[in-house]
């Protein structure tokens, strides 16, 4: 690593690796509060339904019940990311099976599940539609009768009133008819994806209490502490500054924790009872009441030269986001900017499409949309290099991105680490020599992901009378190690060692606004804030530090938290006297103050897509994999795995090591393992029996490969990679199955079944005649 | 119906009232507060609310507080001595096993149990006995490597 720096590019252990390591940390599920009560959450047993009457006076004769919440409780506001179609508990109607009807608070946990028998709901069932693609049909059931009505941002969303389509968005280039006129091969494909579960270990889990005053304290596990604040005061029709949210430590997240949830029955029990009021999911209730991965349906067709450069792509992109948006309408806008891939493609034609459906809410999950259109992208790239007889790497490389090359969008890239990262894979499998063996496959693909725009953050950085560093953001660790990243450009920026800077956890009431831990973004954005708070809090010490001794700022230095005169290590004084001096003596005391947010944005003319800087950044990476099929069972073992991303620059090579490597196998487990599986709206497997995730001995190390393309913008060049590490692993896998045994799977997830129906296929073609 | 009960917990001994239906892991959670055995899937799956019962991983989820009576309990909590980490702990902090760290304990655990008695255990073997226990966050590699780092420093004498 660059020698340039002290502090950053270190693999420093994380700040707070011991308190997790001893157990002596508290997650959501761990608060407890003096006269505390329990809730549970009444959830509906139908698709699509209107509730004719919800009967709970039994549950309130329950002696240890003390409260009951119904819609009619509820203030009505409705939440949402860019879209806000959302209230916290069911009105007139409700959109899936598992949505909050009521909530009941009661002296403990036992006696609230127990209540939950007594609550009796009559429904008046209404016409249900579970598929995106029927859902998209005149006459479909409408879900959201009133979209007219909701609110929404502009340059994000393009809802269709009365039908099921909350956002319709495109993306034009070129001229695509032309385009696949003048290819030598075009090849058309339909790809599908299903829906998994984030399987974060520790379930949503939050305390509220209704203050006197009117205020709401909230402590959550959440990822993203003002958007909570924001989403819980919406709801409620309440100031923003009225909630106050506290984060505690959250044991994984990966997208899951980000909207509002439990917290809104919690706060309407809190409000009724006067009491704090602890909510948890049960396991189940995480498969059947958070959020999913979005399934989706993707037709792409796409035309290259005969010597493999693209020509044009064509692509229909249907997510299927249930019940509610969820940010949905989030993810369709940043996958419609780069549906082909990380290639240079002049004719593009991209219809995007975010539709409802009577199922559980998809929205954020690590990787957001982006392994699913990389499912059809890379699927493409295979198809093309198969047609056209040419290495599967060589027709990437061809086409890659590279630096200044020109997006679908009309951006000049910047920051393009990509055909080294394609590189870097193909020789840590030794690509060019590999060997045949029958039933032995690689596959290598590329990929790529935005960190969403009109995101901001902001930092404080004191100086305490110890001279020691406190660090103020509402970062939120999931785990990523953001806490120690931010640590680190702190202290590189001072001058001080990591040792040095003390981390706050995230609290509204006193750390400065962020959008969260959402989009990979936390390095990037919440990092620059603290660069500059953290210089902003050096020109404070170096001008009180002249004065005291009696030199000018510009020829001080600070180096191990002692400011000296360059060249003069004699006169110096260390940061306690700065601290101690400004903060008691002088009453001055040191502050540093910083923000992010990137201004140079150009959001989509919503006609072509077109935005010359529609993302504050990319983020480029390829995978290969190596498998084993047996092709008497269609059992896929995967032997190697390698995983190369272009993180600008890696402020702490040990933590993306770890993104890399715990995303990659979080995308093993959605090509080849994890499945939510549904009937009429239900989901008929929720819980870890049947939902099966990674164990140890499901796949093997794999191999993280760090590539650094320094980022203009970027604190120290860095950009964002947790969730980046999860997107290409299906497509990887697909690639190497076609590669042993020569068939291609293009609906996920890939099962036994599936790949031994894919081999009969083939083998009763060959026996054809002709 | 609460019967009373006496758990021995990290060397100490605590008298409780509990019902006989009561999962070790509420009571360690509720009655004692030893919050670093997790809740996570309830049903004996996901390994987060591991502890030791006489040296031996189990899910406290899954076993009753009454059927505890007798045994020795060790929890997360119990693990570092005088403020000084077990290897293992050490291990896992300097390796980049830890991420969101909700499953560490009962990884930490479970390994502790296996290193009790398998002193050099291969890679494989790491992996075999780690299997009842989820992290969606490392992939594994670094918890397998942080147990056989670990492992070392065990036989060379630099930790218990």
């Amino acid at each position: 690593m660059s020698a340039e720096f002290t502090v950053v590019g270190k693999s420093l252990k994380r700040v707070d690796g011991v308190a997790r390591a001893t157990g002596r940390i508290t997650y959501g599920v761990d608060m407890k509060l003096p006269g505390m009560l329990h809730a549970k959450i009444v959830r509906s047993e139908q698709p699509h339904a209107r509730v004719v009457r919800i009967d709970y006076a039994p549950a309130l004769r329950l002696p240890g019940v003390k409260a009951v919440v119904t819609g009619a409780d509820d203030p009505g506001g409705l939440f949402g990311s860019r879209m806000s179609d959302q209230p916290m508990m069911a009105h007139e109607k409700v959109r899936y099976i598992g949505e909050p009807i009521a909530a009941v608070a009661a002296v403990d946990e036992e006696t609230a599940e127990e209540a939950l028998g007594l609550i009796s709901v009559e429904y008046e069932p209404l016409p249900a539609v579970f598929d995106p693609c029927e859902a998209m049909q005149p006459g479909a059931p409408i879900i959201h009768e009133r979209m007219h009505e909701y609110k929404y941002w502009e340059g994000w969303c393009n809802p269709r009133p009365g039908t099921n389509i909350i956002n319709a968005l495109v993306l034009r280039k070129g001229d695509v008819e032309r385009g696949f006129a003048e290819a030598a091969v075009v090849v058309e494909n339909t790809y599908r994806t299903h829906a998994i579960q984030h399987v974060s270990m520790e379930p949503h889990a939050c305390v509220v209490q209704a203050e006197t005053d009117g205020r709401v304290t909230v402590w959550s596990c959440t990822q993203a502490p003002y958007l909570l604040r924001g989403s819980l005061a919406a709801a409620l029709r309440i100031p923003a500054s009225k909630v106050r949210v506290i984060a505690t430590a959250v044991g994984g997240g990966y997208g899951g924790k980000v909207r509002l949830k439990l917290e809104g029955p919690a706060a309407l029990l809190s409000m009724k009872t006067g009491r704090p009021v602890k909510m948890v999911y049960t396991r189940t209730e995480e498969f059947i009441g958070a959020v999913t991965r979005h399934p989706s349906v993707i037709r792409m067709t796409t035309g290259a030269r005969r010597d493999g450069t693209l020509l044009a792509c064509r692509a229909e992109v249907i997510l299927d986001t249930g019940a509610y948006c969820e940010a949905g309408e989030v993810v369709l806008w940043e996958v419609v900017q780069a549906t082909p891939g990380p290639y240079v493609v002049p004719n593009v034609w991209v219809d995007g499409y975010c539709v409802y459906t009577n199922r559980v809410s998809a929205g954020p999950c690590r990787g957001f949309g982006w392994p699913q259109v990389t499912w059809a992208s890379e699927g493409q790239m295979d198809a093309l290099a198969r047609e056209l007889k040419m290495d599967p790497l060589e027709i990437r490389l061809k086409n890659a991105f590279e630096e200044g090359s020109i997006s679908a969008s009309g951006e000049v890239l910047h920051s393009v680490g990509f055909k080294e990262c394609l590189q870097r894979v193909a020789e840590a499998v030794d690509w060019h020599k590999r060997e045949r063996r029958p039933g032995r496959g690689i596959g290598l693909i590329g990929f790529t992901k935005m960190s969403m725009p009109q995101t901001a953050s902001a930092a404080f950085v004191k100086l305490n009378e110890d001279g020691r560093i406190g660090l103020m953001t509402s970062a939120v660790d999931l785990g990523q190690g953001i806490s120690t990243a931010l640590a680190q450009i702190a202290a590189e920026e001072i001058g001080v060692t990591l040792e040095a800077v003390e981390v706050a956890a995230a609290d509204t009431d006193t750390t400065p606004f962020d959008s969260g831990a959402i989009s990979s973004r936390q390095t990037f954005h919440v990092g620059n804030a603290v660069k500059r708070a953290a210089g902003d809090l050096k020109q404070q010490v170096l001008a009180a530090a002249a004065t005291m001794l009696e030199a000018r700022p510009e020829d001080l230095e600070i180096r191990q938290g002692r400011v000296s005169v360059r060249g003069v290590p004699d006169k110096s004084v260390t940061l306690a006297q700065v601290g101690t001096a400004t903060q008691i003596r002088l009453g001055q005391p040191i502050l540093g103050r910083g923000a992010h947010l990137e201004e140079d944005i150009v959001m989509p003319d919503m006609a072509t897509g077109q935005s010359p800087k529609p993302a504050p950044y990319w983020k480029y990476a390829a995978q290969a994999v190596e498998v084993e099929v047996d092709s008497e069972t269609g059992k896929v073992v995967v032997q190697k795995m390698v995983s190369a991303h272009d993180c600008g620059r890696a402020i702490n090579p040990l933590s993306i090591e770890g993104q890399v490597q715990g995303g990659a196998v979080m995308g093993l487990g959605f090509a080849l393992m994890e499945e939510m599986i549904f009937d009429e709206g239900r989901v008929v497997n929720p819980n870890l029996m049947d939902y099966r995730v990674p164990t140890s001995t499901d796949f093997p190390d794999v191999e993280a490969v760090i590539v650094e393309a320094p980022h203009r913008d970027g604190p120290f060049g860095a950009k964002g990679v947790g969730e980046t590490s999860t997107i290409g692993a299906a497509a990887a896998v697909r690639s190497a199955i076609a590669d042993a045994v020569g068939v291609t799977i293009n609906e996920l997830p890939i099962t036994c079944e599936k790949v031994l129906d894919a081999i009969e296929a083939r083998t009763k073609e060959q026996k054809l005649p002709g | 119906m609460k019967y009373p009960v006496t758990l021995g917990v990290n060397g100490e001994s605590f008298e409780l009232l509990v019902e006989a239906h009561k999962p070790l892991l509420h009571v360690l959670r509720d009655d004692l507060n030893l919050t670093g055995a997790r809740r996570g899937c309830e049903s004996g799956y996901c390994g987060a609310c591991t502890v030791l019962l006489d040296r031996q991983p189990v899910h406290s989820c899954s076993v009753l507080a009454v059927a505890a009576v007798g045994k020795e309990i060790t929890t997360i909590e119990g693990l570092a001595v005088n403020r000084q980490l077990h290897p293992l702990q050490e291990a896992f902090v300097a390796d980049g096993a830890i991420q969101c760290g909700y499953c560490s304990p009962g990884f930490i655990l479970t390994a502790k149990a296996l290193l009790d008695g398998e002193p050099q255990p291969d890679s494989s073997t790491v992996r075999e006995w780690l299997k009842g226990n989820i992290c969606r966050c490392t992939g594994y590699a670094k918890i397998v490597s942080a147990v056989l780092n670990a492992a070392g420093k065990v036989r060379a004498g630099e930790g218990r």
